[in-house]
């Protein structure tokens, strides 16, 4: 069985990102492993005056610290590519991660609907385990 | 020579979100910058119709065209941060892949000419199973495939300032395309390095020349001359199809690379001289997001195909990036002896 070492959760500062992102800071301070918050830069976002990805960073490591896990233990990883994309090659080197944590809805996705779920696609092509958190759940107790 | 600006969206569609920069006035940039070359009878529309679902299930999954048709019918929405679609989205993204079609049936019909594909949604990112970045249907794709179908040799070039992720996924492992990409690195979409090269029954198939931001059109024709030629000559196209966007121009708010419309005239002379013949020749509008860069780059690109004088900027010379070339030919010559010498590793994979 894999030793579980690093948690990659997908960020995007949606209401169910943070709630994968608690969630997985939880469990990371339980198991002791670390926890890369990935965030997808997209086309839009590449344009100039729209990137927020300083006040993103500030805002996981804020969770973070309030799911009182180490900050040694996150690290942020801002990546090129489509949400799904840039989350499936974070099973790869250099962040080599062996468990992808999303919530269920990102930004802009329509409830209901498979097509423009980022978790959805995920499970379909990632190549380690994946947790889809519901939203709404406060965190690995509740 | 005859230019032929197949269109598959003439304001009939209403694939538009405010404020987003992949919006109908691209086509209407478009159409000026081809009535600036005032050129007369040599000038010939088509208006195509929509693509048959058995040309785009040779690059999409079924399920997938079922999904966004069905999400579009709904009313459409966000297909992923960048991509939406609406009501009308899945008439104007198949009427776009219909005329790539359209356009490659007109020039086989004629023998002669050139074809532009003036069609929105752009299609170079969307994979078979996925749309992304502003893109649906890879239009670009659903052409080359229904070529190569027939047997042909079909040549991609991509001079986006982004990766076409999705039309290299596609034709990975398809001995009959070769696809050559040059784009902006580190840029969306993240893919595009010079290690990958294609699948086992297409080794060297791919070829990516990621380019420093800053980089002028030099620097792109020399990555053509330098890293692509060799694969172009061994692979001996019958057919060359271009994903011509225009969002290198320096002036584009997408990208930084530093080309001028005059670059466009150039790289379109050099990739006119791959085709084996006239009437093989097809370019599909891809990014180019400034409105002003992308009329006058429509403008110089067509009027150098037609070896007019056309060409209001300059073509540019200095910027960074020869070196990123000349690592990115040793880097793919590498890669493509060890993947001839063993079994295709991670680094090679689309």
């Amino acid at each position: 069985m894999t030793v579980l070492q690093t948690i990659a959760v997908g960020f995007d500062g949606s209401p169910d990102a943070q709630v994968a992102a608690r969630w997985a800071f939880q469990l990371a301070g339980q198991v002791g492993v670390d926890v890369v918050v990935v965030h997808a830069v997209g086309l839009l976002e590449h344009v100039a005056g729209t990137g927020n990805a300083a006040e993103l960073e500030d805002m996981a490591r804020d969770l973070a610290a309030e799911a009182g896990l180490e900050p040694a233990r996150v690290r942020w990883h801002l990546a090129d590519g489509d949400p799904c994309s840039v989350l499936a090659r974070a099973a790869q080197s250099p962040i080599s991660a062996d468990l992808l944590v999303v919530g269920s809805r990102g930004h802009g996705a329509r409830a209901g609907l498979l097509l423009g779920s980022t978790s959805h696609e995920l499970a379909e092509h990632s190549s380690v385990p994946l947790v889809i958190v519901p939203a709404g759940r406060a965190g690995l107790d509740h | 020579m005859v230019v032929l600006i197949v269109s598959g969206t003439t304001g009939e569609f209403d694939h538009d979100c405010a404020g987003h920069p992949e919006r109908p006035a691209r086509i209407e940039a478009v159409m000026a910058g081809v009535d600036d070359l005032r050129l007369g009878t040599d000038l010939e529309f088509v208006l195509a119709s929509a693509a048959d679902r058995a040309s785009l299930e040779r690059v999409h999954t079924p399920s997938y065209l079922d999904e966004l048709a069905a999400f579009c019918s709904e009313g459409g929405g966000d297909l992923d941060p960048d991509t939406y679609a609406t009501a009308d989205s899945w008439s104007a993204a198949v009427r776009a892949a219909g005329a790539g079609l359209a356009a490659i049936d007109t020039l086989r019909q004629r023998d002669e000419g050139v074809a532009f594909v003036a069609a929105r949604p752009p299609g170079h990112h969307a994979v078979a199973d996925r749309a992304m970045g502003f893109c649906l249907i890879n239009n670009v794709a659903v052409a080359a495939a229904a070529l190569a179908a027939e047997g042909e040799r079909v040549l991609i070039v991509d001079w986006d300032v982004h990766h076409g992720n999705g039309t290299q996924a596609i034709f990975w492992d398809d001995p009959n395309v070769l696809y050559v990409s040059t784009h902006q690195w580190p840029l969306f979409p993240g893919t595009g390095r010079p290690l990958q090269i294609g699948g086992p029954h297409a080794l060297g198939g791919t070829v990516n020349v990621p380019l420093p931001r800053g980089a002028t059109g030099d620097v792109v024709r020399q990555a053509i001359d330098e890293v692509a030629l060799p694969a172009i000559d061994e692979f001996e196209p019958t057919w060359v199809l271009v994903s011509a966007g225009f969002d290198a121009h320096r002036a584009d708010p997408m990208a930084e690379l530093a080309l001028s419309s005059g670059d466009f005239g150039d790289l379109a002379r050099v990739v006119a001289a791959f085709a084996p013949r006239p009437g093989r020749l097809a370019l599909f509008l891809e990014g180019g997001y400034d409105l002003g860069a992308l009329r006058m780059s429509v403008a110089t690109t067509l009027g150098a195909l037609l070896g007019g004088p056309y060409q209001p900027e300059e073509p540019t010379f200095g910027g960074p990036g020869t070196e990123m070339v000349q690592q990115a030919r040793a880097e793919r010559v590498a890669a493509v002896r060890r993947a001839q010498e063993t079994a295709p590793s991670e680094e090679s994979s689309p």
